[in-house]
């Protein structure tokens, strides 16, 4: 048996020759970048060698006008999704087959994965029609994620506007519109699919007077102890409801910044990170990957949730409590 | 709306945003959930009628299985019957063949007999006729005269009608 020598199918010198290489660019490119500025100082190094501060702007850059419509680079991101998805969905459904071949399989696969997960928590009827919203929701909040993270160019390609100098393309999910109108899409079809349902009995949950009402006609029967205590029950069953209707509003804020929140903390993430290691940016490779899956979890999450609100809103507390 | 603004919500990108989504939705809609959920509902369907279908043929089966066996009971039965009449009458059809052939047998000896009687009683009547003849002659040759033939032979032929030892059967 032949003795290996080297490492990595590389001979010791061409290894350590490799390293020394990547050591000093990388060495450079911190010494050049923010942590050698703030050791070395200006070290007078040529121009082409300095790294850009970078600039974490929250609102997203107004790139065009459209008819006096301001359209923002993550309203151009949000079109880029739709058109990747409508166009696979176009062209995988195009010619459905009753015997799917390998496209049609995986995407029958992602679309039967997500009902079945609507007919577990909704069952069988409101599943099927919870299914578009919750669908719609996860692929949009998902691809949303996922192309800004593999499709070259979000938040690389810079143009010059009106406003000055704007990046052409930004994770949509990171401009705090996009999660704020799934939000309200989410809250819109949790009241559409509530009143729809149940009629007006669906604003019982927030304003329940029945309770109250029946305290006082056994207090009037002269029934004190049960009419006080109806009167109590029933103001309690009002105080819980109007917290009810409170905290149906509060899911916009939560659902908005949830997903804000955890897609821009990773697009900063990744930002810093190549900001500091600079030359070497392949270093913050695992990060994309992290990300990718964070797209995922939030998409779940948003889509798991609304899902969830849905469901509460076609049941009526009636019913839960017998 | 300072603060909300620094947090970059806008009214006009919000509008776009929430008019994508329901584009997204209609979109998505007709070309991805309607066109999959048929097609999802059309196999189920498929695969419920292809399982009724195969349950139905499995007993069409049954039926049919246990019907050729009743059919081949039946047909062993009447074979068997077939046989049975079969082998009666061919012991009835080998009786009568026998009987035949004995009662033939029987007349066929019978006529046997009786020619062979016949033949005897000749043989016995031509043997008298030759032997009163040599007898009249060799009674002449030891008298040396000639007898009267006529006469000495209705002499002998009356002794041998007496006699028992030439007696026709």
């Amino acid at each position: 048996m032949s003795e290996k020598k080297g490492c990595l199918g590389c001979s010791f010198p061409l290894v350590i020759g490799l390293a020394v290489v990547l050591l000093v660019v990388l060495g450079i490119g911190i010494a050049v970048g923010p942590v050698g500025k703030s050791i070395f100082g200006d070290l007078g190094l040529p121009g082409w060698l300095s790294v850009p501060q970078p600039e974490l702007k929250l609102p997203a850059d107004t790139v065009f006008h459209l008819f006096g419509f301001p359209i923002a680079n993550s309203v151009i991101a949000a079109w880029i999704t739709i058109i990747f998805l409508v166009g696979v969905s176009y062209l995988i459904t195009r010619r459905m087959k009753l015997v799917p071949g390998r496209l049609q399989t995986v995407f029958e696969f992602l679309v039967g994965w997500l009902y079945d997960l609507c007919v577990s928590v909704a069952g069988e009827e409101n599943g099927r029609r919870f299914f578009p919203v919750v669908a719609t929701i996860f692929l949009f909040v998902a691809f949303n994620a996922w192309l800004a993270l593999l499709i070259p160019g979000f938040g690389s390609i810079t143009i010059h506007t009106a406003e000055g100098e704007a990046h052409l393309l930004r994770a949509a999910n990171t401009d705090i519109n996009m999660p704020l109108a799934l939000a309200f899409t989410s809250f819109g079809f949790f009241w559409y699919f509530g009143f729809k349902t149940l009629g007006i009995r669906f604003m019982e949950n927030f304003l329940n007077f029945k309770v109250l009402k029946d305290g006082f006609r056994q207090l009037f029967r002269g029934k004190l102890v049960d009419g006080l205590l109806g009167i109590f029950t029933g103001a309690m069953t009002i105080v819980t409801g109007l917290l009810e209707l409170l905290s149906v509003f509060i899911r916009i804020i939560s659902l908005t910044f949830r997903l804000f929140g955890n897609m821009t903390a990773g697009e900063i993430l990744i930002f810093v990170m190549l900001f500091l290691v600079t030359y070497l940016s392949v270093l913050v490779l695992p990060l994309y990957g992290l990300e990718l899956l964070i797209g995922f979890i939030q998409a779940i999450i948003f889509g798991g949730l609304t899902l969830i609100f849905l469901t509460v809103a076609v049941q009526s507390h009636g019913e839960e409590a017998h | 709306m300072e603060g909300l603004g620094s947090l970059g919500i806008n009214v006009s990108t919000l509008l776009a945003q929430v008019v994508n989504v329901a584009i997204l939705f209609g979109l998505l809609y007709l070309v991805a959930y309607r066109p999959i959920m048929r097609m999802l509902d059309e196999r189920s369907r498929k695969i419920k009628e292809s399982m009724d279908n195969t349950e139905h043929i499995k007993q069409q089966a049954e039926r049919a299985e246990g019907e050729a066996a009743k059919r081949i009971e039946e047909a062993a039965k009447e074979g068997q019957e077939a046989i049975a009449r079969a082998m009666r009458t061919g012991d009835e059809v080998r009786q009568e063949a026998q009987q035949k052939a004995k009662s033939e047998g029987e007349a066929l000896i019978t006529r046997a007999r009786s020619e062979i009687q016949r033949e005897r009683d000749e043989a016995i009547d031509q043997l008298r006729g030759e032997f009163a003849d040599i007898t009249i002659e060799a009674a002449g040759k030891v008298i040396d005269r000639t007898l009267d033939k006529k006469a000495h032979r209705d002499i002998i032929d009356k002794v041998l009608k007496e006699s028992t030892t030439l007696k026709k059967g």
